[in-house]
């Protein structure tokens, strides 16, 4: 079994030496961050089972970084907060945004060596689900999306929520596959199915609304729907996110050439979400007239201990 | 995604930590607006902890560039972060406007 990954964050740098070395000596695996700002830039570039984080920094305090770590990342990153004294506001806030434990200073190495041995625990227990992910050969959720109700839900925040509890992706990787769903299931829906002109993409948040309330009322239109699959091919280390609307489709073959002749073109005018798309992906396929696409991602390199830890 | 918008004198510091998609790009299009009807002359972008902008958040930063760039407004984005730099680079973007790394 892998090494727990864990990162410490003081300002301090006599804490964070002597806490670093009390749990490497208890076989974790430690990296350290001097600020709120280094321990986020951190998170983006490696994933860490466990952070634990003092409360009173300057800059980013505890309380801010852990709200970041909710905001960016949900709660697949556990956070333990270190505070010399336990102020009642302070932790009422911390249990409201989802700290995982408290450790009084000065630290005592059982107080802190238990905290993260009943914090992995708990995560343990959570990633049995995780487990069986690990065990399949293909993983596949497809849903179709009924246009009256996109807007009331957060596609991205619903894909994130189940990417994190059922899979450890690196938050580059993650990243990229969010913004590809977002690129596809938005643009199916504002091209597909409302078929929106350029002018009223660029409405304001209301005028949009009331926009999309007119359209609706089309039964042509609210008739529509989005479907869309995202599959994990563990056997060949593939990720594939299709979607497919029912509008009437677009000149793909012309488009998709230009697009790998010069892929930044035109870029001030439109077509932006397909050249992203053709960007983050390792191939990408139109058919049924350009109804539909298809785009493939190699997560091959993933595929091991990153995606389905042990 | 958060957004900080700060002015001094005739610059506006702009702040985005998060992914701007097309759920929030809205939020992103108002700060845009704050700037543009202020005083402003130069846009500082501030993208380091910017994780990833969707095209929709990309056509909103266009939208405004051609209107600032009309009453002679300038943007510079300050510090990126590595898959921004590679998205505007990608997408031309650093052709229009001066795009730092990190």
């Amino acid at each position: 079994m892998d090494k727990i990954n864990l990162l410490i964050v003081d300002d301090s740098i006599s804490i964070l030496s002597s806490l670093s070395k009390i749990l490497e000596l208890s076989g974790y695996e430690v990296d350290i961050a001097h600020n709120g700002s280094e321990a986020l830039r951190k998170l983006q570039n490696k994933t860490f089972d466990l952070v634990i984080c003092d409360i009173e920094m300057p800059g980013i305090t505890g309380l801010d970084f852990l709200k970041k770590v909710r905001d960016n990342y949900g709660d697949s990153i556990d956070v333990i907060l270190m505070t010399g004294y336990l102020d009642q506001d302070y932790f009422i806030k911390a249990i409201r945004l989802g700290a995982s434990d408290f450790i009084q200073k000065p630290i005592d190495a059982n107080n802190i060596i238990r905290a993260i041995e009943s914090t992995i625990q708990r995560k343990k227990e959570h990633n049995n689900v995780r487990e069986f992910y690990r065990h399949l050969d293909k993983t596949d959720l497809t849903i179709i999306i009924n246009p009256a109700h996109f807007s009331k839900y957060s596609i991205s925040k619903v894909f994130a929520q189940s990417l994190q509890s059922n899979f450890k992706l690196p938050p580059d990787l993650l990243n990229e596959i969010l913004i590809c769903i977002d690129e596809m299931v938005y643009n199916a829906f504002i091209h597909g199915t409302l078929k929106l002109k350029p002018s009223e993409r660029f409405l304001s948040r209301q005028g949009f609304q009331d926009l999309l309330t007119d359209k609706l009322t089309d039964p042509q239109i609210a008739n529509r729907r989005i479907r869309f699959s995202f599959v994990i091919d563990a056997v060949n280390g593939m990720l594939e996110m299709e979607v497919e609307d029912d509008g009437d489709g677009f000149e793909h073959e012309l488009w998709l050439k230009g697009l790998e002749d010069n892929p930044g073109r035109e870029v001030l005018e439109y077509g932006r979400g397909i050249s992203l798309l053709f960007h983050l992906s390792d191939s990408m396929k139109f058919s049924k007239q350009g109804r539909c696409l298809r785009i493939k991602k190699d997560i091959s390199g993933y595929l091991t201990d990153a995606i389905f830890p042990s | 995604m958060n957004i900080g918008l700060s002015f001094k004198g005739d610059v506006a510091i702009m702040k985005i930590d998060g992914i701007i998609n097309s759920e929030n790009a809205h939020l992103f299009q108002e700060r845009l607006s704050e700037v543009y009807n202020s005083d402003a002359k130069t846009l500082e972008l501030d993208l380091f902890e910017c994780r990833n902008i969707s095209s929709t958040g990309i056509g909103k930063l266009l939208l405004f560039y051609k209107d600032f760039i009309g009453r002679n407004g300038e943007i510079e984005v300050v510090r990126s972060s590595n898959s921004v730099y590679e998205l505007f680079s990608m997408l031309k973007l650093n052709q229009l406007f001066t795009v730092n790394l990190g």
